[in-house]
């Protein structure tokens, strides 16, 4: 990272970032201006002190016309066709054509002009999550302002006076427009950065959504029981990988709009410290490492690392439910039952019925039955060594020696004798290994 | 089966009815072979189409060669149409019915012969004196029962017509109801092959069940509810057996069948729904003119109307009878002849004339009553083809491919674990449900097709179509539907 990179202050390379939209489906052409680029390009300077854009995987960034010192954006709330992986197509609602909508990104000091244009069948406001701002600025329907009515557009202006991860999202209707999708992160850069320089800078926001195999519509009635959740409202294996180099120092801004659900992130292959909140920055004094962090519904929480470990790694939800595809909870469990002694009865009535999981449910995808239509269930990905049971909430972080070769979709590869396999009977007797040994 | 001694019984010579009885004098025989020869002209063109008519021969009636008849036509799985020709060949109470027509026709041969002469003779003998032996010759002749022969032999002929309009109506009542008894009889087959899969359904629940909370997956109470399913579903089979027993003894009744005989199968399901029905165009006049009922109140009132005149002309005809008579006096012949005149003063037959100006009026009366329970019962009937029919086709191709697509759908579900396996059987549960009640639709259709049919060929007395029962039908559950019209 050099200055040659840096990019003129308050000229934010809006959607110049890693977004390739490759798995992201159904996104529609209406993002605005958005090349896409395979490469985990490195990302450009965009705020003093070398700080680099942030890239929203799967997503984009809002750009800006600079009117008169003035940042001036637009967002357009509107239905948008979204695909949470191959397979899974729904009615969601979000902005410029997207959810979760374009990613917010100024520096402290701006002063910003956002035109909120609502084509939604109802009105709608904008809440500009964590900032502080006029009262009359804050978006909340009824409160601050009266609702922006379909059709319309409101200008909402203020100045940047607090650095931090933000969100955005509707005031109006919240259970409906938020279970639909509309929502989007809100970074501010500092004017002088605070801490160690990052190379790579990463927005993801969760969100969870109840869309039952063969429904078109997320359902904004639920309170429980979300069978489709994602990172930045992509499903594994749709989700698009962060690729980062050994030793790079990298931050993961995360942001929760769920409806009902916090969510334990967890990362592989590293710890991290947690720098910042929706509230602000965390004073160094009080971080501590972790593994896992805990994203409440209503926050952001923002950590940093430095990976020393090549390889791809796992990075997902802890919540095992969470990194499921559609699974549904209600049909009785199978887990050891005598398979045959069922099929046999139930065969004869209704061909093509064949007992499932009674064995466990892992590798069910590979079993390749007929599902519902518009449906992921038991979808996974397709690893180096075999499928990848998980979905949802589940994404890879793929510590790379040559990040800015990577389009990401390559395995890494293991030195040799590096990766765990079948032991050698000669080396476990040799060890006192016995695997018949006995217990109780 | 022996029938009644066939064998005891002549073979009646061919030739007109009464010309037969008079030439065959003293020689007594039932008329059966005419009497049937005369059902059989009358039903003729009132037969429904394909049906058997052969089975209404006098050999049959008699059970002469009907015994292996009988036992051919049981040795293959049974139609409608083989059914009716058993009960033809075989049933009782029709042969019962064609020797009441046998008492008409016996009435109309009496009626036709003319009195007989009545001869006196008388012998004499003085007691004294030396006369010889004397003697009276008479002869006597009912003139007024020769006069009226032909108007009481009308009567009898009308009353022979009004017996062979029920006689025929009677055969088309065996046929009816043999083919009601044996659409009965399919659906009754039927609905046990589908309570008996039904059953199979409960029992794979309650299989599953117990497998699965073998391996600790479910509570006693889903196996307790899963066997509950199961005694439920074995009670409905124990009912539709029952119903099936039913079914078929009904029908043995009606083909005369016991003993062994009552093995006979049925192997083909009810078919499927008519959609030929026609246009309905003067079907109302057609029942009308095929009626027997009417046909045998027209025979009645005939008769009536005859008696009628009979009495009107006994009435007025002083009674008359005539004679010659001969006397031998010692050495000759007396000859001469009388003539008897009856004065009607007082017994004008005004009684026996009014007793029949009211049975004319009465049966007039019956006869448009008749009339128009004929007509309304052919628009129900119509109407309730249509509906069936309808019903039927729509439990067919919507109902059921609907219940199969929640089937298919919910082992879609089921795959990608949304749903349980009780919810798959559930699912498969509806599909029997909604066969159920095709079943039941369609054995109504069947009912009311020859029901109609029935009225077409001239039957009305004994129809069976009873009332539709509207069942409010549950989204699964539909099997009450058509349980109905019996
Ligand atoms: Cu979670």
């Amino acid at each position: 990272m050099d200055r040659r990179q840096f990019i003129q202050l308050g000229a934010l390379a809006g959607g110049t970032l890693v977004a390739s939209h490759a798995l992201a489906q159904g996104q529609s052409h209406a993002v605005p201006s958005a090349p896409v680029s395979a490469r985990a390009r490195t990302p450009s300077i965009v705020a003093p002190g070398g700080q680099v854009a942030v890239t929203t995987p799967n997503g984009s960034t809002l750009p800006w016309r600079k009117v008169g010192g003035v940042k001036v954006g637009h967002l357009v709330a509107m239905p948008v066709k979204h695909t949470f992986a191959p397979g899974l197509e729904v009615e969601a609602w979000g902005y410029n054509g997207s959810t979760p909508g374009p990613t917010i990104e100024a520096v402290e000091g701006d002063r910003l002009r956002i035109y909120v244009t609502n084509r939604l069948p109802e009105p709608t406001t904008v809440h500009w999550h964590g900032l502080i701002i006029p009262n009359g600025m804050d978006g909340v329907s009824g409160l601050n302002q009266r609702p922006i009515a379909p059709g319309e557009t409101f200008a909402y202006e203020f100045t940047l006076n607090q650095p931090g991860t933000y969100m955005y999202h509707p005031h109006y209707d919240e259970m409906t427009q938020m279970a639909l999708g509309m929502m989007g992160m809100f970074i501010v850069h500092p004017k002088r950065p605070r801490g160690p320089r990052v190379v790579r800078d990463f927005a993801l926001m969760t969100h969870e959504w109840k869309v039952l195999p063969g429904m078109r519509r997320p359902d904004p009635n639920a309170m429980s029981d979300f069978n489709v959740l994602t990172f930045n409202s992509k499903a594994f294996p749709a989700t698009e990988p962060l690729v980062i180099g050994r030793g790079e120092r990298v931050r993961i801004r995360l942001g929760n709009l769920s409806a009902m659900d916090h969510h334990p992130i967890h990362l592989h292959g590293l710890s991290f410290e947690m720098t910042g909140t929706d509230g602000g920055f965390v004073p160094e004094s009080a971080r501590y490492p972790e593994t896992s962090i805990l994203v409440p519904v209503g926050s952001t929480r923002v950590i940093e690392f430095v990976a020393d470990e090549p390889g791809d790694w796992a990075m997902h939800c802890h919540m095992t439910h969470h990194v499921m595809n559609q699974m549904g909870h209600a049909a009785p469990v199978t887990l050891g039952a005598d398979a045959r002694a069922i099929d046999r009865r139930v065969q004869a009535l209704v061909p093509g019925y064949m007992t499932m999981g009674q064995d466990g449910m892992g590798g069910m995808e590979e079993m390749g039955m007929p599902m519902p239509a518009n449906s992921i269930p038991m979808k996974g990905g397709k690893g180096p060594f075999g499928p990848i049971d998980m979905g949802g909430m589940f994404t890879l972080l793929k510590v790379r020696e040559n990040p800015d070769t990577e389009d990401g979709s390559g395995w890494y590869v293991h030195p040799k004798g590096t990766v765990a396999d079948k032991a050698d009977p000669v080396r476990m007797d040799a060890d006192g290994i016995n695997p018949d040994v006995r217990f109780g | 089966m022996k029938t009644w001694s066939s064998s005891r019984w002549k073979r009646p010579a061919a030739g007109t009815l009464v010309a037969s009885m008079l030439t065959l004098g003293g020689c007594v025989t039932v008329p059966l072979a005419n009497d049937a020869r005369d059902v059989h002209t009358t039903l003729g063109a009132r037969w429904m189409p394909g049906g058997p008519v052969v089975g209404l021969t006098s050999e049959a009636l008699r059970g002469e060669d009907a015994d292996a008849a009988v036992r051919a036509l049981l040795a293959q799985p049974l139609t409608a149409d083989t059914a009716v020709r058993i009960a033809l060949l075989n049933n009782r109470d029709l042969r019962a019915a064609m020797h009441e027509l046998g008492v008409a026709t016996g009435n109309l041969v009496q009626m036709s012969l003319p009195p007989n002469p009545e001869v006196e003779l008388e012998m004499r003998k003085p007691t004294r004196g030396g006369q010889p032996l004397q003697g009276d010759i008479g002869l006597e002749y009912d003139l007024s029962e020769l006069i009226l022969l032909p108007q009481r032999r009308g009567v009898a002929q009308a009353e022979r017509t009004a017996a062979r309009a029920l006689t025929a109506g009677e055969v088309l009542h065996l046929a009816y109801r043999t083919r009601l008894g044996f659409y009965e009889v399919q659906a009754r087959h039927q609905q046990l092959e589908l309570r008996n899969r039904a059953l199979q359904v409960a029992q794979a629940g309650y299989g599953t069940a117990v497998e699965l909370e073998k391996a600790g997956n479910v509570r006693a109470l889903e196996v307790a509810t899963e066997r509950s399913a199961v005694e439920s579903a074995r009670l409905a089979v124990a009912e539709a057996e029952n119903a099936l027993l039913d079914s078929r003894e009904a029908l043995n009744v009606l083909l005369g069948l016991f003993g062994p005989r009552t093995q006979w199968t049925v192997d083909s399901p009810l078919a499927d729904p008519v959609n030929d029905l026609d246009s309905g165009e003067g079907l109302e006049a057609r029942a009308i003119e095929a009626s027997l009922d009417l046909a045998e109140l027209r025979g009645r009132m005939e008769a009536a109307d005859r008696r009628h005149g009979l009495a009107r002309t006994e009435g007025f005809l002083p009674h008359l009878s005539g004679g010659f008579h001969g006397e031998k006096d010692e050495d000759r012949w007396e000859m001469g002849a009388h003539l008897t005149v009856g004065l009607p003063l007082f017994d004008r037959k005004q009684g026996v004339r009014m007793a029949a100006l009211s049975s004319r009026e009465s049966l007039k009366a019956r006869y448009e009553a008749t009339a128009t329970a004929i007509r309304a019962s052919l628009r129900q009937a119509r109407g309730r083809v249509e509906s069936t029919g309808r019903r039927a086709r729509h439990v067919r191709d919507v109902l059921l491919p609907a219940r199969r697509q929640v089937l298919d759908e919910t082992v879609l579900q089921y795959n990608a674990m949304q749903v349980g396996v009780f919810e798959v059987l559930r699912a498969q549960a509806a599909v029997t449900d909604a066969a159920s009640t095709y079943v039941e639709t369609l054995l109504d259709h069947h009912r009311a097709r020859s029901a109609l049919e029935q009225l077409l060929a001239g039957r009305h007395q004994g129809l069976e179509l009873g009332s539709i029962r509207v069942s409010s039908m549950s989204a699964s559950s539909g099997a009450a539907a058509a349980a109905d019209a019996h």
